[in-house]
């Protein structure tokens, strides 16, 4: 069975998944950098991160290496963890501010 | 089987206990907390820390790989954990006086720092590419929340937020960088990727040299090199004096030691090296020049660390085998100096009632001469003026440089050390200059000028003596 789906994620030549992963990863950075909505801007986030995981997980089937399966499971739970506490800077933000806005945090210059 | 039980032993005794020891201790900090125990929070987090100080110290040169050889607690780590350690323990002497007024979470902000730190242990001891990831996490994850420590002021929300959304950001391309690393090697471990990078001289490899760009981009980040800085002057303006003072220190501390660690025996490509000559110029110059113009104390300190990120990733150039015990002399002496002057800029803000322009200096000769003494020895560290110890740890770092070949970039480097006594300079001005009209005086609780006063001689004694803190 596991076997199978090695054999079904080989099919797919490897450039194609580096070059989706690329895709995702940009599609991800450029939100980040672009959109003005913090919500967003975390789906962004977690976009990137998991280009990544799709990423490794192409490079551990092509290597035949369990190792980069693993390290999908510790990001999938950083990337948790990260997004927990981004969430409540959000939280304590909109407490503040009334807004979730990037446009707000102007008040740091120099 | 003779080897694999040694190597058993070790684990069991050494690093790993330090490991759970600080976990734990974490863990009752907030069971402290939670029962109310305010008194005894700092208490028992300093017992913990010097605990914790010990068993590092007490294997010293003592090498075990842990958990199927993905951390090396070698003398390299342990040296560098001491120093992370003995600050944070200068900085929970602080946090007692800092935290005196506060009502509530304060043993969350102890804990957190703690788990900082088991981070930085963490990233400073890597010997494979999961722990630096997972190190480098567990050591920003927390500084987000302490960032927002005060949950009612804007300032330190948007800090909080701005270092949340920069940091996971770089995460995100540390982690492409690994991933891609991965790709190239088919490995996670350095020695492998080391090996990988020798076989490789000459060649090339695109997915190889992607991953290196970005998986240094993802480290530079931590380190506020330019142009990753964009974060640490905001975030050190916005965040609590203590959590600047810790950012400041230890996690800059750690993230130099997983910077080299990561670097130190790869063969690196070409345009890596590049980059770095780059990155290091442009650190020197932004770091300086921006500094110029500062008038904020903690502004100003944001970018005279970025500088300070300039003189130590000049030590990082070429491979040299005394990087190692440079950056361990200019990164402890560093975190004196910095985390003394922290504290006289809190006791002065709060005279000030809240303001952190360099103005509130003003008087601190005429009201605490000793403190003034002591401040105009860790700034004038910081410059880099002889006998004090800043200057050893330049000097060390230019011999370095010119060693290794980098002339141009060392006489940027040297310029741009003499432009940086200028704004230090106009901060002493400030603390002798005397005050014309009356304000709130600037008042020194014991604990706080005895940590000043070991952070002033240290930078002195040090610096007579720099034979003291070696590897």
């Amino acid at each position: 069975m596991e076997e199978g789906i090695i054999t079904a994620i080989r099919i797919v030549p490897l450039e194609h998944y580096i070059l989706l992963s690329f895709l995702l990863f940009s599609i991800g950075a450029a939100g980040v950098v672009f959109r003005r909505n913090t919500i967003i801007i975390l789906m962004c986030l977690e976009l990137m991160f998991n280009s990544v995981n799709l990423l490794l997980t192409a490079f551990s089937a092509h290597h035949s290496d369990p190792r980069a399966q693993v390290f999908v499971f510790f990001i999938m739970l950083v990337a948790a963890a990260e997004v927990t506490v981004g969430l409540s800077i959000l939280v304590m933000m909109k407490r503040n501010v009334d807004s979730v806005d990037v446009n707000q945090l102007n008040r740091l210059k120099g | 089987m003779r080897r694999c039980n040694n190597s058993f032993q070790a684990y069991r005794y050494t690093e790993m206990s330090v490991l759970v020891l600080l976990s734990v201790l974490g863990v009752v900090l907030l069971y402290l907390g939670l029962f109310n125990n305010r008194g005894a929070i700092a208490g028992v987090g300093i017992a913990g820390l010097l605990a914790a100080f010990v068993l590092v110290a007490a294997d010293w040169h003592l090498e075990s790989p842990l958990f199927n050889g993905i951390i090396q607690f070698d003398t390299y780590a342990r040296s560098f954990s001491l120093v992370m350690i003995v600050v944070t323990v200068l900085l929970f002497l602080f946090g007692i006086d800092y935290y005196a007024k506060v009502k509530e979470n304060v043993a969350e902000q102890y804990a957190l720092m703690v788990f900082s730190l088991i981070g930085g242990l963490l990233i400073c001891s890597f010997t494979n590419l999961v722990v630096l990831f997972l190190g480098i996490e567990i050591l920003s994850i927390p500084l987000y929340i302490l960032a927002g420590g005060k949950r009612d002021s804007f300032r330190s929300g948007e800090a909080a937020f701005k270092y949340f959304l920069q940091g996971s950001f770089a995460s995100g391309f540390l982690l492409m960088g690994l991933a891609l690393i991965y790709g190239a090697t088919a490995s996670f471990d350095l020695a492998a990727i080391e090996a990988f990078s020798t076989a490789l001289v000459g060649g090339q490899d695109m997915i190889f040299l992607l991953g290196l760009f970005l998986t240094i981009a993802g480290v530079a980040f931590k380190v506020a090199a330019v142009p990753f800085h964009f974060w640490s002057p905001d975030v050190y303006e916005g965040a609590p004096t203590l959590i600047t003072a810790f950012m400041s220190t230890v996690v800059k501390t750690a993230a130099f030691a997983a910077f080299y660690r990561l670097i130190a025996n790869l063969q690196l490509p070409g345009a890596v090296e590049t980059m770095l000559v780059v990155m290091t110029i442009c650190t020197l110059f932004l770091g300086n020049i921006v500094a110029l113009r500062q008038t904020q104390f903690k502004r100003l300190m944001a970018y005279s660390s970025i500088a300070h990120t300039g003189f130590l990733l000049l030590a990082f150039l070429g491979t040299d085998a005394r990087t190692p015990e440079v950056l361990f002399y200019y990164l402890g002496t560093y975190a004196m100096a910095t985390v003394g002057l922290f504290i006289v800029l809190t006791l002065a803000k709060r005279a000030a009632l809240g303001d952190e322009n360099i103005r509130i200096f003003r008087g601190l000769f005429q009201s605490n001469p000793w403190i003034a003494v002591a401040t105009l020895l860790m700034l004038l560290s910081l410059a880099g003026i002889p006998l004090t110890a800043g200057f050893v740890a330049k000097y060390r770092v230019f011999v370095i440089s010119l060693t290794q070949g980098y002339l141009w970039t060392t006489v940027v480097a040297v310029v741009m050390a003499i432009v940086g006594i200028y704004y230090y300079i106009l901060v002493v001005r400030e603390a002798f200059t005397a005050q014309e009209q009356e304000s709130k005086p600037i008042v020194v609780a014991p604990l706080n000028w005895l940590v000043i006063s070991i952070c002033g001689a240290a930078v002195v004694v040090l610096g007579v003596m720099p034979g003291l803190l070696r590897m």
